[in-house]
C-alpha cells in the first residue's frame, strides 16, 4: 500500500476538501496510490496516531490548532498546506486585522462560549514549516494533483515565484488596468493560469503575494492608474493580511 | 516576386477558397483588441487591426506544448508526434513577418527544432499592409518593410490590393481561388504613394545608430538600476514579444503515475529562476541585471550573431508593460544618459 495520508481542516469553510472530491476524473487513480487513513470531511473515525503525509486546510485560530499542528509536524514526514487559509491566512486572518474579540461578539453574541483558547488567526505556514504548498481559494485540482504526484515520487516542488501577468498574457486577456479596473495579478503568485481573469474577473490575490513581486513598483502602477495606496492595501488584505506587505 | 491587383470585394472569395484547403487563422476582435484566431467566416477577419495581443509566434511555438509522452515502467517514449496541420496565417503585418524570420534563425538555424519547423513548413503566410500607431517603431530597425517570409502580401490601396506574390504556392493559391488582374501604371503609382504615406506616418524617427557601442559604453550606467526599480518582474514583455523564444522544459507524471509527459513552456529572462543553475548559483539575481540582460541580448547579443537586432518595433511590450518600460525609452536613455 502507498503512503498513509491524512486530510485535516482547521478554520476554513472546508471548500478545499470539497474541491478534492471534484477531482472525479482522477480520484480513483489517486486513491489507488495512497492509503487514505483519515479525511476529516468524509471520515467518521478518529485520526490515526501514525501517518506519512498530512494535508492541512484552514487557518490557525486557537491554541488547540497550534498543538495539533506541532503534533502533525512531529508525526508526518511530509506536510502539505492547501488553500489560502493555510498558506497565507486567507479570509480568517482578516478577522485579526481589527478588534478580534469584538468581532467574535458581533458574530456569536456576547458571552457565547466559542473558539476556546482563541488566538489571532494566522496561516499554517506561520506556525510550522511545511514541505509543500497548494495555494488558492479554492485550490486548483490540477495543481493539487501535480504537487501530490511530486510528493509521492519523492520530488521537491518549486511553486512559481512570479506575478500573474506572464500567464495572463498567454491567455490573451485584455489587461484590467486598460479598462480602468484594479487587478492584483501584478503582485500575486502565478500558477493558476490566470483563471479568474480569463473568466472576466480581476485577480483578488488568493494565491498570496508572489515572492518576486516588486511591491514598490506595483504601488506606483496602482497610483498611476488612480488607485491610492490605502485602497490597494485594502484590496490586498482580503487574502494577504499575514504577508508583510510594504506597498 | 511578381505582382497582381485584386479588388477588395474579392477578398471573401480568397478567404473562402483558402478555407477549403487549410485552417485559416487571422486577426479577429477580442474586447477592444485583436487576437490571431480561427477564421470561420471571412466577415470575422479584421484586416484593419492595429496589433494583436499575442504575436503569431504562438501558432508555431505555443505557450505550452507537449513534446512527448513516456511510460514510467520501461522509460519508453510512446508519443512524440507533432501536430502541424496545413494552415494559412492571413493578415500578418510586416513587423510580425520579420519577427518570424528572426525566430527562424533560432529554431531552424544551427539547431532544428522539429516542433517549430513542422508548423512553419505547413503554414502559408499572407501578409497585409498596416498603418503605424503611436507605439510602432518598426521604422527604427527597417522591419517596416518585408521582402520575403510570406507567400502573398496584400498592400491596401483603398478599393483594391496590390498583391505581391513571393512563392509558387502563393501563386497557385491565388490562381485557384480568386480573380486578379495584371498591374497597370496607375496601380504601381498608387502602390508607391501608399508606401510613401506609410513611411511618413510614423510619430518619430528613433536614432538607433551606434546602439551596440552605446550598450557597451553604458554597461554600468545607473539607468539600469532605475529601470530595475520600476520593473514588476512579471514577464509580460517576453510573453507578448514576437521574437522572445526562451522556454523551460518540465517532465510531469499523470495522476496514475504510469505515464508522464514532457512539456515546454514559454519562459522569461525577467524571472529570477531564469538564470538559476545547479548548486543554487544565480547569474542575475537583481531586477536591474535582468532588465539589462533583456536589452543586451536583443540589441547586442543576437546582433553579433545574426546581424539584426532581436526586435521588430511592434510596440507590444510597451503596451503590455504596466511600468511603461519600452525599447524606445531605453534607446533614448542610452543616447541621453538617463531614463525619464
Amino acid at each position: 500500500m502507498g503512503a498513509r495520508v491524512v486530510v485535516l481542516g482547521l478554520a476554513s469553510d472546508f471548500g478545499c476538501q470539497v474541491q478534492l472530491t471534484n477531482i472525479e476524473d482522477h480520484l480513483l487513480d489517486v486513491l489507488g496510490l495512497i492509503d487514505l487513513s483519515y479525511w476529516q470531511l468524509a471520515s467518521s473515525g478518529h485520526m490515526p496516531d501514525e501517518y506519512d503525509v498530512a494535508l492541512v486546510e484552514g487557518a490557525v485560530t486557537t491554541d488547540e490548532h497550534v498543538e495539533l499542528l506541532r503534533k502533525v509536524r512531529e508525526t508526518a514526514a511530509v506536510v502539505i498546506a492547501i488553500g489560502s487559509c493555510a498558506v497565507t491566512g486567507g479570509i480568517p486572518a482578516l478577522a485579526g486585522t481589527g478588534d478580534l474579540e469584538g468581532r467574535y461578539e458581533a458574530v456569536y453574541g456576547e458571552g457565547t462560549d466559542v473558539a476556546r483558547g482563541r488566538t489571532r488567526p494566522v496561516a499554517v505556514t506561520s506556525v510550522i514549516e511545511v514541505d509543500y504548498i497548494v495555494p488558492g481559494c479554492p485550490i486548483d485540482t490540477g495543481e493539487f494533483l501535480k504537487v501530490l504526484s511530486r510528493v509521492l515520487g519523492g520530488l521537491s516542488d518549486k511553486p512559481s515565484e512570479q506575478p500573474m501577468c506572464f500567464a495572463c498574457k498567454t491567455r490573451e486577456n485584455v489587461c484590467f488596468f486598460e479598462k480602468g479596473e484594479m487587478c492584483l495579478g501584478v503582485v500575486t503568485r502565478s500558477g493558476c493560469h490566470a483563471r479568474c481573469i480569463s473568466l472576466g474577473r480581476p485577480c483578488t490575490g488568493c494565491r498570496g503575494i508572489a515572492p518576486e513581486a516588486n511591491l514598490g513598483a506595483a504601488r506606483d502602477v496602482f497610483e498611476q492608474h488612480g488607485f491610492e495606496t490605502a485602497r490597494s492595501l485594502h484590496a490586498m488584505n482580503l487574502y494577504n493580511t499575514n504577508e508583510e506587505v510594504a506597498l | 516576386m511578381f505582382f497582381r491587383v485584386m479588388d477588395q470585394s474579392r477578398l471573401p472569395d480568397l478567404v473562402r477558397g483558402l478555407a477549403e484547403e487549410f485552417e485559416v487563422v487571422g486577426p479577429v476582435a477580442k474586447d477592444d483588441r485583436y487576437v490571431f484566431g480561427r477564421i470561420e467566416d471571412p466577415a470575422d477577419l479584421e484586416l484593419h487591426y492595429d496589433t494583436t495581443l499575442l504575436p503569431p509566434k504562438k501558432l508555431f511555438f505555443p505557450p505550452e506544448e507537449r513534446m512527448m509522452r513516456f511510460r514510467v515502467a520501461d522509460n519508453e517514449v510512446v508519443d512524440d508526434e507533432v501536430y502541424a496541420g496545413p494552415r494559412v496565417l492571413f493578415g500578418v503585418h510586416p513587423c510580425d513577418i520579420n519577427g518570424l524570420l528572426l525566430m527562424d534563425n533560432v529554431f531552424m538555424g544551427d539547431f532544428e527544432d522539429p516542433y517549430y519547423k513542422a508548423r512553419r513548413e505547413n503554414t502559408v503566410i499572407v501578409g497585409v499592409s498596416c498603418t503605424p500607431t503611436d507605439t510602432c517603431f518598426c521604422n527604427a530597425w527597417g522591419t517596416d518593410e518585408v521582402h520575403w517570409g510570406f507567400d502573398i502580401f496584400l498592400t491596401d490601396l483603398g478599393d483594391r490590393y496590390f498583391v505581391s506574390v513571393r512563392s509558387v504556392l502563393g501563386a497557385e493559391l491565388l490562381d485557384r481561388h480568386v480573380e486578379t488582374r495584371e498591374i497597370g501604371d496607375a496601380d504601381t503609382e498608387a502602390f508607391q504613394s501608399a508606401s510613401r504615406k506609410f513611411k511618413g506616418s510614423f510619430t518619430e524617427e528613433l536614432d538607433t545608430s551606434q546602439l551596440p557601442l552605446l550598450l557597451d559604453a553604458k554597461f554600468d550606467s545607473p539607468m539600469w538600476d532605475e529601470l530595475g526599480d520600476r520593473c514588476l518582474s512579471c514577464g509580460a514583455c517576453s510573453t507578448v514579444c514576437p521574437t522572445c523564444y526562451c522556454f523551460d522544459v518540465v517532465d510531469r507524471l499523470e495522476p496514475d503515475q504510469k505515464t508522464g509527459m514532457r512539456e515546454r513552456r514559454w519562459d522569461s529572462c525577467q524571472f529570477v529562476e531564469f538564470a538559476a543553475v545547479a548548486h543554487g548559483e544565480n547569474f542575475r539575481v537583481s531586477r536591474a541585471s535582468r532588465v539589462k540582460y533583456r536589452y543586451y541580448h536583443k540589441q547586442w547579443g543576437y546582433l553579433s550573431k545574426f546581424e539584426r537586432v532581436l526586435c521588430v518595433g511592434c510596440g507590444r511590450c510597451e503596451r503590455a508593460c504596466l511600468a511603461k518600460i519600452s525599447p524606445r525609452e531605453v534607446v533614448k536613455a542610452l543616447e541621453t544618459g538617463g531614463v525619464q
